[in-house]
């Protein structure tokens, strides 16, 4: 079992240091469908978090139980429920958002951080751990996903969270709203976090 | 136990017990989901229609104006909806569903005429797999709008109901702004909303020609 400190950097590490978008560049077709409205990638954070957490969760219970060789069976098995289910959730009590999410809460099954974490993590380490990894990669994946659509929804649409914040009269640059915009905004963030994140191959600060 | 059948019997398990897990929330949530799209249709009914509705209105009242103000009848395998004045006899329009195949996908929509089918109340796009941005615009305002007071008469030989042409050059009022950038969408809607308008006009002329 993991000490106090470890944990904490099982965390940390999701979050920050080996960010999921960033870092690892996993899960970039969500990242740039539902990013030019907050209230969809709020949605799309939640799905996802409580995905990633389960998913690794069940599979690490499962750890000791599950043979070799059909792990990915069961690894996608118990993944593609807990989606059906955010899915299910999601259409019966947010219709709207249902709507304009479109196909891509179904999609959240091939969101490679998933599958990513069960078998990267989940599957040699014990619940408790594979939890808080879970759920440091997906809120580190929700960071960035809140952050671009903080920068595409107020150019885009001049609003946040649907309520107007750009001046009367400003021009909506209607290229966030489209996939360039998210293009160029991830882009740009991780050429930014390319600075500032440690590097991780040896550690060297780069001038 | 051989190690295949322990895989065997392990998978069997496991897809037993996360079926039935999924299967109960389904079936917890169906109920909702139905009655969901269910008020959707509604909402969009006495909208092609005219009829009030803002976007904040509970559904319990969505519900209760539905019921009082349409009536539905069904024209051999399609519904025609009616819709009625608030003192809920006299004739306020039809609404019909329509639809047809798109460039990406099957196009499904609604539209509203008034009694004596002249013209067009209004006009909605309610599901399409078109590209988002593109032909996916065909649910935007403008689009739909335009289709406000549309001039309904029979199709005559090769004379359309309406016709999409480009931005700009449009001047009659049975020529509507395509979609620039979506030609096979305009195309695909121009043809089926033509096709479909003709049949329902039809059955609602010889309608109003009987009621008169």
């Amino acid at each position: 079992m993991p000490n106090l400190s470890s944990k904490k950097e099982i965390f940390l590490t999701g979050l920050w240091k080996d960010n999921p978008v960033l870092r690892q560049v996993l899960g970039i077709c969500s990242t740039l469908a539902v990013t030019n409205l907050m209230v969809n990638t709020l949605v799309m954070d939640a799905g996802l978090i409580f995905t990633v957490c389960m998913s690794s969760l069940t599979v690490s219970l499962l750890r000791n139980y599950t043979p070799m060789r059909i792990r990915m069976m069961v690894q996608t098995l118990i993944i593609a429920s807990y989606v059906i289910i955010v899915d299910s959730i999601i259409k019966a009590h947010l219709p709207d958002i249902s709507e304009a999410l479109g196909p891509y809460v179904a999609l959240i099954i091939t969101n490679c951080i998933i599958m990513g974490r069960c078998e990267a993590f989940a599957r040699n380490n014990p619940p408790l751990a594979s939890f808080l990894d879970g759920l440091g990669m997906s809120l580190g994946y929700s960071l960035i996903l809140i952050t671009i659509a903080f920068i595409r929804e107020p150019l885009g649409f001049g609003t946040l969270l649907g309520i107007r914040v750009m001046p009367e009269g400003f021009v909506q640059w209607t290229i966030m709203i489209m996939a360039p915009g998210a293009f160029f905004t991830l882009g740009i963030l991780v050429w930014i976090s390319k600075y500032i994140l440690p590097n991780a191959k040896n550690g060297v600060e780069r001038k | 136990m051989t190690k295949q059948l322990r895989s065997v019997v392990y998978m069997f398990l496991i897809s037993l017990f996360f079926a039935s897990l999924v299967s109960a929330v389904k079936y917890l949530n169906e109920k909702t989901i139905a009655s969901n799209q269910a008020l959707k249709l509604q909402r969009i009914i006495l909208k092609v229609l005219e009829i009030p509705v803002e976007k904040n209105t509970p559904d319990d009242q969505i519900s209760r104006l539905f019921m009082e103000r349409i009536k539905n009848i069904q024209v051999e395998d399609r519904i025609l909806y009616v819709g009625y004045e608030e003192d809920a006899h006299t004739i306020l329009g039809y609404a019909f569903p329509v639809g047809g195949p798109g460039f990406w996908g099957p196009i499904q929509g609604m539209v509203g005429v008034d009694p004596e089918v002249t013209k067009v109340l209004g006009i909605a796009f309610t599901k399409h797999s078109e590209t988002p941005g593109l032909g996916g615009r065909i649910t935007e305002n403008w689009f739909s709008s335009q289709f406000k007071d549309l001039p309904l008469h029979p199709i005559d030989g090769d004379k359309k109901i309406f016709y999409l042409k480009p931005a700009g050059t449009t001047g009659a009022p049975n020529e509507l702004d395509a979609i620039t950038g979506a030609t096979n969408t305009s195309s695909a809607v121009e043809a089926f909303l033509n096709d479909d308008l003709d049949y329902f006009l039809k059955e609602l002329w010889t309608a109003v020609e009987e009621r008169e």
